[in-house]
């Protein structure tokens, strides 16, 4: 059984604390090996990452003579937003995946990411678990910033998921937990998948097999390595975006992770007020629908989905 | 005056968004340009009240005859968030100042920015008017990010007391003052005010500096009162005053106050059973710049940030 304990509070205004809860695995005997830091919600409404959580926490109770290093557990970095469906830090406003590394010395979104950058480092890995949010679906997938690949290729290729981006940096994302932690040198990993507000069981199966195999392989758990899914690499191809042409309500006609041809329809656009269809969203290449549209309103512009496929 | 639409989109149920700028000056005109930013937040409101009047401003100037340089003031960048009492934009929640230079082809608010930068480009000098991202007040103070292409010299002209001259953040490079400077544009931010709120004196100090600044900058024909020497700060010097108790927070000293060392500035209270916890105290002597606003407060949060001289002169010191 893990040790919970409350590794950040933080005195909130009316007889209540904010706290940040960790159940911690250790080895039975013997000494520590490694140390992973399995986190999620650190936006208040993406859940996948609870139920992932959940299921490793399970499976850990049940076999802890496998645990040869210190397995740390982190359901909900922004506990005020999971508790009351609000992705950013409530009071605030502010995304606190926007605020690393974050200060002692500055409002509270930046000292919650300052506390939590101070919790994880020493960790030898980092899988931070989100679900993109409300209004996209996505496939299991690993996001990691083209500076970073060589590292942490090879290890995302372990989680069991279904594609690996490697996309160019941007400067915002340095603001990002992951990035602070990969700059500590703690191997981060960003997991994407599902939808905000709702869970997947299968997807939080599908990493739960993911997790395991990579700690059987760094040997934080001495068991055999899992027989996993090896994810598409995204530099065998390209993404193609979708972008909604104009507002109205987004009716997909396929579903989601499927192969598309070119030209075939994802969806339409439509008027609620006067029954007209406004538009149809045509794949403009062939591929992988790994994005799709979960929440139907849509401006001009609105991304309806994401389609990986080979370079034109 | 010419008024019209900058950026126009339409949306599934609402009337159409429409971010509307007034011209004033002569298309033609020798004289510099400039382009004043108002509120890209929904809780922006100081900054929309100081863009409106500010533009009410110009049209009695103009009918004076006295505007010789191209000024373009658009008060209202986020209408759709100031409608409904939102921060960011109401669909997804996204910063409409976290979307520079934007991006034609990509999402709405990098449509909506992208569109709105194309008419921002190739100005002389763009002013923010900005809000504060946490829940403090404070004095105006020009915020002016290091980008390689920054004009502190020019900043200098709108006489507030102090500028706040440093790096810029990586989340940063995605805002507007950055980018527009990227762009050879003079571009700085007017930090002030309370979020949600219109403070008339904070308006009426802001609205003189930007007059003065456009005076000096030969864009308005009208003689100006001398302001102050700014005081050139690295805001990382600034004494933080925090709370190391939450509850309900009564201060007793305003932004602009000079208070001693040992000063009571405040105090914490139990919020339910009014015990007091915190007796805030000045750790220096200075101006009290900032402060926080909301009467409920955290644990750990800034409760004043107080400019002492000494390092107020910081910079100016090692640059001589």
């Amino acid at each position: 059984m893990g040790n919970i304990e409350e590794v950040l509070t933080i005195e909130l205004p009316v007889g209540e604390n904010f706290r940040i809860q960790r159940c911690r695995y250790a080895p039975t005997q013997g000494q520590s090996t490694k140390r992973i830091s399995v986190v999620s919600g650190i936006h208040g409404d993406e859940l996948e990452g609870q139920y992932v959580c959940f299921l490793l926490g399970q499976w850990l109770r049940e076999h802890p003579d496998t645990i040869k290093g210190t397995i740390d557990i982190y359901p909900a970095i922004n506990s005020l937003g999971i508790d009351s469906i609000t992705r950013s830090v409530p009071f605030y406003d502010v995304d606190l995946n926007r605020t690393f590394p974050g200060s002692k010395n500055d409002f509270l979104p930046a000292q919650i990411a300052h506390g939590v950058v101070n919790l994880m480092r020493g960790s030898d890995f980092a899988i931070d678990i989100h679900s993109s949010n409300v209004f996209l679906r996505e496939i299991p997938q690993v996001r990691i910033a083209k500076s970073q690949e060589d590292v942490l290729v090879p290890l995302a290729n372990l989680l069991n998921i279904d594609f690996v981006w490697v996309h160019d940096a941007v400067t915002v994302l340095e603001s990002t937990f992951a990035h602070a932690m990969n700059t500590i040198g703690t191997k981060t990993l960003v997991v994407e998948m599902g939808v905000g507000m709702r869970l997947g069981k299968a997807y939080g199966h599908q990493l739960l097999d993911g997790l395991l195999n990579l700690m059987a392989h760094e040997g934080i758990l001495d068991i055999e390595p899992l027989k996993v899914r090896f994810p598409i690499q995204s530099h065998v191809g390209e993404v193609a975006y979708l972008n909604a042409s104009c507002p109205g309500l987004f009716v997909p006609v396929i579903d989601h992770c499927q192969v598309i041809e070119k030209g075939s329809v994802v969806g339409h656009i439509v008027s609620a007020l006067s029954g007209e269809v406004l538009d149809e969203v045509i794949a403009p290449i062939a591929g992988i629908l790994f994005t799709i549209r979960a929440y139907p309103i849509v401006y001009e512009g609105s991304l309806l989905g994401r389609i990986f496929g080979e370079k034109q | 005056m010419k008024r019209f639409d900058i950026v126009t989109l339409e949306s599934p149920n609402r009337a159409p968004l429409r971010i509307e700028g007034f011209l004033f000056g002569s298309e033609n005109t020798q004289g510099p340009s400039v382009a004043i930013v108002g509120a890209m937040s929904g809780d922006h409101i100081n900054q929309l009240y100081v863009a409106s009047q500010f533009v009410e401003y110009l049209r009695t100037k103009e009918e004076e005859g006295i505007i010789i340089g191209r000024i373009l003031v658009i008060p209202a960048v986020n209408a759709y968030a100031l409608n409904m009492g939102e921060k960011n934009w109401p669909l997804d929640k996204t910063d409409l100042n976290m979307m520079f230079p934007g991006y034609a082809q990509g999402e709405t608010t990098q449509r909506i920015a992208s569109r709105l930068f194309d008419t921002l480009k190739g100005y002389d000098y763009g002013i923010i008017l900005e809000g504060r991202r946490d829940q403090g007040m404070c004095l105006p103070y020009v915020k002016l990010v290091q980008s390689g292409y920054e004009d502190l010299e020019c900043v200098k002209d709108l006489g507030l007391g102090f500028i706040h001259y440093r790096p810029h953040d990586p989340v940063e490079t995605a805002m507007l003052q950055y980018n527009w400077q990227l762009w050879e544009t003079k571009a700085f931010s007017i930090v002030f005010g309370k979020n949600g709120a219109i403070d008339q004196s904070v308006s009426n100090e802001v609205h003189t500096a930007i007059v003065r600044f456009l005076s000096k900058r030969e864009m308005l024909n009208i003689p100006v009162f001398e302001g102050r020497k700014s005081n050139i700060v690295d805001p990382n010097r600034i004494t933080l005053v925090k709370a190391s108790r939450a509850g309900i927070l009564i201060s007793k000293v305003t932004c602009g106050t000079h208070v001693q060392k040992g000063e009571v500035l405040g105090k914490i209270i139990d919020a339910l059973s009014g015990e007091r916890l915190e007796k805030i105290i000045s750790p220096c002597e200075g101006i009290v710049t900032c402060q926080y606003s909301h009467p409920l407060i955290f644990q750990n949060s800034i409760v004043f940030r107080i400019a002492s001289v000494e390092l107020c002169c910081h910079l100016e010191t090692k640059k001589k």
